[in-house]
């Protein structure tokens, strides 16, 4: 495949330096396996394959970007045609470079075993996930889906300057999807996990969970309005470093659309809060050894005990601030330019276990699910979003809560952690272990 | 577009013996975006995307291969894919010996703008919210739009050809006044071309944004707790979406996950409330004439004063409950395996004069503009985001609020609905499920719930 993919871009490389302009090549060929099993039978299989490049031109401080998804001589030859005619509308901006040549680690990120396994060994796995979820309690009473998928991504980045990146990895990931039911109540359980490698997935830990989720919510109760003590699972925790990795997004911050503009060397968050950014680690479902413009990838700290480190940065933003690149270039596929991302996002866990985080709190809620995360806004900082969990009455879990709202501004929210669990979990390609906020603002009746 | 000769070939190879559906369904997409930001053309990108996606369907069983590969042997091949993964033998059924040819109505009206056009059109609307106020740090403009050419044929011998285009516009403004941040947003799309402009223009919409974003800083925060709540026309139909919407797809319904399984003929809402779901309009963002699987898109009555009168179905869906689909099979692309989806929803207007639905609460909260929200058909709790929302104090507008998310139970809401006005307002967006963007438009008109739970933080 590097073979196919490299001809093509040498082409588009060749037909742009034609043009008098500087290109870059982002080509890549993957193919994707789905499998949803509902009570044993598979429900729904999904196989794809798919192949496109995205081409760059930059010619006298204007950008001009074009993708296809036919890779046949005429069409590489139009989608150069596009960009160059394109950039002639953009503003020029001396800051838009190509990133220069570079060599890259092996982080191995190919397993054979996954690729080898057969699709009915997979199925098997869905199968597996949703038999340990229905033999914990017969309320578990709806499947949606327990699935399994898998990925296999080859990219391959190739700039007029001689860069020459190329990467091949695979990872999969099962989850699972149900309903308890129990007097006229039904309520949902989730939990999934993503791996690197097959042999790493632990379908009956996930089928458990998901059914433990589900029937812990069963009965749920109203709880008043007020100010109190928080508690945060990793999940929910993870969904909420979510919008840390915008507020730390250069481009977001060069633009006056983070609340972190202009922080760096400040305490932007309790003191027991560091932040990582780590796209070397081990296994990591975000790792790469280069970004998504060819720049050499590496851990980074972003918040080192409460003080913010640094923003992310790709080739552009690091220039227009006189630094250099932190290898955050991100495209979500061929069909955009890069942007700035995360890669292994991560608030690095404490060493309490979960259960010391509920001692001492008298009433406060342990909040296990969240509503309308994506309405939280990364730029003012303020959130209001929906919250169920469990009640925590005298530093123990009670009963169960829902249809309540959880609210607040994120600079708030940072400085307000005050104790963090050992328990750090991922979801893809971000993490967080359980943790204690001092006190949110709820919403109830 | 493929030759329909090549489709039947293909259709043949994955009408594997003792399956009940083969279909292909090829798409051909052209794209073209500006970003404005920071007072410059940020980005533009222009692309080309074909593909088919095969789809084989046995009892509940669905296999889903895509490609694009459009070459005769990717088909041949992608077709043989599905058919194996679903254990269709060997020897394909006879499928229809001839084409039922349906096409949809070419438009010939749509505005088409060049490049060079839209950029002037976003310069002068990034000047008109800048100058709204020295607050406004930042604004960001983007226009897309999308032409796409579908093809779908199946073993029932059906093809059909439909030409897409749809344009979309948003605005978003940033404020920021003492360390405090603020944004504003506004957004217009439709089905056709730039003749969009013609109801609003793109510096009228800039407008709007900055002086909400401006007049959101000296907003104090929303109030926490319980209180009536008046939705104005113009805030869109986001909560009919999430309260009921999603609830009513036939596929969540059927798997046991909504709240309204078991309750057809029943009384959902109050007396005063109907549910419809529109996907005939002309030129909003959920309308289409055809579904993605070939149905022709309907307007659809779910919810007649109260009482539930039908689910949205796709073809599967509809297969399963022993009905006719509804239009509502849709997919984002090739890439997607159709699932029931909502078009254009909304709550039909009523009797009640909308200032008249105001002056009657003694206090409350008024939305005037709503963002994205989120439901859990399962046990019926819903979120939705207010962007712009003022209290209401003796029948009076009062000053403005910030950072109110709603959350109520579907049902609870719908019967709890007291007043209906006479006005209907749409908004728009792109609706999330299974993974899956499709646009949608929501309507309402004015109306007020008699209890709601409003999330702030005062």
């Amino acid at each position: 495949m590097e073979q196919t993919l490299g001809q093509v871009g040498a082409k588009a490389l060749n037909e742009a330096l034609r043009s008098g302009a500087e290109a870059e090549a982002f080509l890549m060929q993957g193919k994707e396996l789905s499998i949803e099993v509902v009570k044993g039978q598979v429900e729904t299989l999904k196989q794809a394959e798919e192949i496109g490049l995205g081409i760059r031109v930059l010619k006298q401080g204007r950008t001009g970007f074009a993708f296809t998804s036919d890779l046949s001589s005429s069409a590489v030859k139009q989608a150069v045609e596009d960009a160059i005619k394109i950039s002639v509308l953009a503003t020029p901006d001396e800051h838009q470079i190509l990133p220069e040549k570079a060599e890259y680690l092996n982080l191995n990120l190919y397993d054979q075993a996954t690729a080898a396994m057969s699709v009915e060994e997979k199925i098997e796995i869905a199968r597996s996930t949703e038999h340990s979820a229905l033999s914990v309690d017969r309320r578990i009473s709806i499947i949606e889906r327990s699935a399994y998928g898998d990925v296999e991504y080859c990219n391959l980045i190739m700039n007029t300057k001689g860069l020459y990146a190329y990467e091949n990895g695979n990872y999969c990931g099962i989850h699972i999807f149900l309903v308890a039911e129990d007097d006229n109540d039904a309520q949902n359980g989730f939990s999934s996990m993503s791996v690197r490698k097959a042999w790493d997935l632990s379908p009956a830990r996930i089928g458990k969970e998901a059914a433990g989720n589900a029937l812990r919510a069963l009965h749920a109760k109203r709880v008043g309005s007020g100010r109190m003590p928080i508690v945060l699972d990793p999940y929910v925790a993870t969904r909420f470093c979510g919008i840390i990795a915008s507020m730390v997004n250069a481009e977001a911050v060069q633009k006056g659309k983070s609340l972190l503009a202009g922080k760096i060397g400040e305490q932007v968050a309790a003191s027991c809060c560091t932040i990582v950014d780590h796209a070397l680690l081990a296994d990591g479902i975000a790792s790469a050894p280069f970004d998504s413009e060819g720049v050499p990838s590496k851990n980074k700290t972003i918040i080192e005990n409460g003080v913010l480190n640094t923003y992310l940065h790709n080739t552009y933003t690091a220039r227009k601030e006189g630094g250099k690149s932190t290898g955050n270039a991100q495209r979500g596929s061929f069909r955009g330019l890069p942007g700035v991302g995360s890669s292994n996002f991560s608030l690095v866990p404490g060493s309490l276990e979960k259960d010391y985080l509920l001692d001492g709190i008298e009433q406060g809620l342990y909040v296990t699910e969240v509503m309308g995360m994506h309405t939280a806004n990364p730029i003012s900082g303020d959130f209001s979003i929906g919250a169920a969990g469990l009640v925590i009455e005298n530093g123990v879990l009670s009963y169960p809560f829902r249809g309540v709202t959880i609210a607040g501004n994120m600079s708030e929210f940072l400085m307000n952690i005050d104790a963090l669990a050992s328990d750090l979990r991922y979801y893809g390609g971000k993490g967080a272990p359980s943790l204690r906020l001092k006190e949110l603002s709820i919403a109830g009746d | 577009m493929l030759d329909k000769a090549l489709l039947a070939e293909v259709i043949g190879v994955a009408y594997g013996q003792g399956l009940d559906l083969a279909e292909i369904y090829v798409e051909e997409k052209q794209v073209g975006n500006i970003w404005l930001e920071d007072n410059r053309i940020e980005k533009i990108h222009s692309g080309r995307e074909k593909g088919a996606g095969i789809r084989v369907v046995k009892a509940n069983n669905t296999a889903y291969v895509y490609t694009n590969d459009l070459s005769r042997q990717g088909l041949i091949k992608a077709a043989a894919l599905a058919r194996d993964a679903i254990g269709g033998q060997l020897g394909s059924q006879q499928a229809a010996s001839s084409w039922q040819e349906r096409k949809a109505p070419l438009r010939l009206d749509c505005l088409s703008l060049d490049w060079e056009e839209r950029i002037q059109l976003i310069m002068e609307a990034n000047q008109a919210a800048r100058g709204v106020s020295q607050l406004i740090r930042q604004v960001m403009i983007a226009a897309a739009d999308v032409q796409k050419q579908i093809q779908i044929a199946n073993s029932r011998g059906e093809y059909i050809e439909e030409q897409q285009s749809r344009v979309r516009l948003l605005v978003n403004t940033v404020a920021e006044n003492k360390g405090k941040i603020q944004t504003g947003y506004e957004s217009i799309g439709g089905v056709g071309g730039w003749e969009l402009l013609e109801h609003i223009s793109l510096s009228q919409m800039a407008l709007k944004a900055a002086e909400l974003s401006v007049r959101m800083l000296a907003a104090p925060p929303a109030p926490a707790g319980k209180m009536p709540v008046v939705m104005s026309s113009e805030a869109g139909g986001t909560m009919v979406h999430e309260a009921c919407g999603h609830g009513l797809e036939a596929d969540l319904v059927q798997k046991g996950l909504s709240v309204y399984k078991n309750k057809l003929g029943q009384k959902v809402a109050a007396d005063c409330v109907s549910v419809i779901d529109d996907a005939t309009l002309a030129d909003k963002y959920g309308s289409y004439c055809f579904d993605d699987e070939g149905c022709r898109g309907q307007r659809n009555l779910l919810i007649e004063k109260g009482i539930l009168k039908t689910y949205l179905y796709d073809w599967l869906s509809a297969r399963r409950d022993g009905v006719a689909s509804t239009g509502n099979g849709r997919r984002e692309s090739y890439q997607h395996k159709p699932v029931v989806r909502m078009s254009n929803t909304l709550i039909a207007p009523g009797q009640d004069n909308p200032e008249d639905i105001i002056a009657s609460t003694p206090h409350g909260l008024l939305v005037k503009k709503m963002g994205g929200g989120q439901v859990n058909t399962t046990n019926g709790d819903f979120v939705f985001d207010v962007q712009e929302g003022y209290l209401i104090q003796d029948g009076q507008i009062k000053h403005p609020v910030r950072g109110a998310t709603l959350i109520g139970n579907g049902p609870l809401v719908l019967s709890n609905i007291d007043g209906v006005g006479h006005d209907l307002g749409f908004s728009l967006g792109v609706c999330g499920k299974d993974g899956q963007g499709v646009p949608v438009a929501d309507a309402q008109p004015t109306i007020r719930i008699k209890e709601l739970t409003v999330g702030g933080t005062a």
